[in-house]
């Protein structure tokens, strides 16, 4: 697996994937038993490539009887950051990840959520060119969210490179240019996200009223699911075969009132490949 | 040199968590009421002078004194190094504290050795402060001075320090209560080592007076706390034991320099394994 610099790389799969596992094996946290990483073209034990990432932990605490701007000091000094520069970089990831006003009190002090935006800032303090994060939204509100997305954009926009685990899959759809979803420690899928969505579209089709044969023609495309007489959903159809069906339809005597492309979601291509037919839920009707 | 910045943030956890304000409470009213009881030993001395032994008398008195309070310093300090030591990194990782740090530059050896210079400064600065005043509030009340009261407190503080390398070493791979548990107890046993081996020299038992080498090499507080108390006994005590065929509690010779040797090697074989163990340990 490679993840090109530069862009929100967003890591996927279920409870118990390996997910963290991977990210701790990324930056020397845990040891592998075969295989090996680069980071930065680094091993993990660089101590130089290490100046150069910042990581936010799933699972964390910082020292709770340090102030939140005392943390960040800590940080910079452990990744090497000038001492002339601290304070301006502390201020800044203070007002990115929206903590300006609370900079001076303890961490003991502080919420969940706060305590996360903190951890987002320690990752970022010592502007690092790779930016671990996992699961930076997990104890967020929806504006926090929002907040997390537009610090990842503005991450992305100054050229470093996101590592971003969550299982909030509408998440990574908004933020990530590029995925792998990974099952029991292995990668199952994965690529462009834009891609990855746009490989299987749904288009549905309004006519004013029923044709005999759209059906037909529409099965030719794609697999047609079950509706009403006067629309017709085609489901596995690519983009640019749509105007084909449009043009079919036509000189078969359809009348078209509508046409509208829906991508399939993340979460659809996830559990499509993540879930085998045995796993579905039962039904015991 | 990121092991400073460790030492420092470990110093800096001392004092905001109030572990020094607490002891400082703590040490202040144990002088008060020892620099009491010295006063009043001292009046009950001066009043009883005709009757009793004089001087020389009280002089012996204090030493006594002085012995049983270094022996309650001395446990007191070995619990709270055993208790400092063992959450210093395993507490780290339990808590999620490590995660953070660790990917960071930094390598694990200078989060071991930055933990315990931290905690080596902090319990010697308390021993050689407390120590001094201590000593220095009984001479003003008494006129008494112990023989050798700065080499007193250099053992008792290598004592300290050995068992911080023991508890760190334990902290790289346990739990804190199971650390701080092993750590006490093992200076326990070093202790009555010492005791057992005086009634076995005594007695000229040979197998018992092994088995307490062996437990002092293992664990080599016991041999520095009998260099502690040597520094403390007047020589008129130690004379005075001579003629005793069983004196378990009075030193009669300090420790050897072969075997202060020992013990120096002994804290860097702790750290060396220390930093081996951590570097292998996933967090």
């Amino acid at each position: 697996m490679t993840v090109p610099r530069g862009e929100i790389f967003g890591f996927l799969g279920p409870n118990g994937a390996g997910k963290t596992t991977a990210i701790k094996l990324f930056l020397g946290l845990a040891h592998p038993t075969s295989g090996q990483a680069r980071i930065l073209g680094a091993p993990p034990s660089d101590l130089e490539m290490r100046r150069r990432i910042g990581y936010l932990p799933e699972l964390f605490r910082f020292q709770d009887w340090l102030s939140a701007r005392e943390v960040l000091e800590l940080h910079c000094a452990l990744a090497g950051v000038a001492r002339a520069q601290r304070r301006s970089a502390i201020d800044d990831v203070l007002e990115l990840v929206g903590l300006r006003d609370r900079g001076q009190d303890r961490v003991a002090s502080y919420s969940k959520g706060m305590q996360q935006r903190l951890g987002l800032g320690v990752a970022l303090v010592a502007q690092p060119e790779v930016a671990f994060l996992d699961e930076p939204t997990s104890a967020l509100d929806p504006l926090g969210r929002r907040d997390v997305r537009d610090v990842l954009r503005a991450v992305k926009a100054r050229g470093a490179t996101v590592f971003l685990n969550s299982h909030l899959l509408s998440e990574v759809e908004q933020v990530c240019d590029r995925v792998a979803i990974v099952d029991k420690g292995r990668v199952v899928g994965g690529g462009d996200l834009a891609d990855l969505l746009g490989r299987s579209t749904k288009v549905k089709i309004r006519l004013s009223e029923a044709s005999p044969n759209a059906g037909e023609i529409a099965a030719r495309f794609g697999r047609v699911e079950p509706g009403i007489a006067e629309t017709l959903l085609v489901d596995g159809i690519a983009d640019s075969k749509i105007p084909d069906l449009v043009r079919e339809l036509v000189a078969a005597g359809a009348r078209i009132v509508s046409v509208s492309s829906e991508m399939a979601t993340l979460e659809e291509r996830f559990l499509h490949l993540l879930v085998k037919p045995d796993d579905a839920i039962p039904d015991h009707r | 040199m990121q092991f400073l910045i460790i030492a420092r943030l470990t110093l800096l956890e001392l004092v905001r968590r109030r572990v020094v304000a607490a002891v400082g409470v703590l040490t202040a009213i144990c002088i008060g009421l020892t620099g009491w009881a010295f006063f009043k030993l001292h009046q009950f001395s001066l009043a009883h002078a005709a009757s009793s032994g004089g001087r020389g008398e009280e002089a012996m008195a204090n030493a006594v004194q002085v012995i049983l309070l270094a022996h309650m310093f001395g446990m007191v300090l070995a619990v709270g190094a055993a208790f400092l030591a063992a959450p210093s990194i395993a507490g780290d990782v339990e808590s999620g504290i490590a995660l953070a740090i660790l990917p960071r530059p930094l390598r694990r050896r200078d989060v071991v050795m930055g933990r315990f210079f931290g905690l080596a400064v902090a319990l010697c600065a308390y021993v050689f402060i407390t120590g001094a005043l201590e000593f220095t509030v009984i001479h003003s009340i008494t006129g008494y001075a112990p023989p050798h009261p700065a080499a007193a407190l250099a053992y008792i503080c290598s004592g300290a320090v050995v068992l911080l390398a023991l508890g760190i070493a334990g902290s790289t791979r346990f739990s804190p209560i199971a650390v701080g548990i092993v750590c006490v107890a093992l200076y326990g046993v070093a202790w009555i080592a010492q005791v057992a081996d005086a009634v076995a020299t005594a007695y000229h038992n040979g197998a018992i007076r092994t088995a307490c080498t062996v437990i002092s090499l293992i664990v080599p507080t016991g041999g520095l706390w009998r260099g502690a108390i040597f520094s403390l006994e007047p020589t008129l005590m130690v004379a005075a034991s001579a003629q005793l065929t069983v004196d378990p509690i009075t030193v009669t010779s300090p420790p050897t320099t072969a075997y202060l040797l020992w013990t120096a090697l002994w804290v860097a074989g702790m750290l060396i394994a220390s930093i081996a163990s951590f570097e292998r340990r996933d967090v």
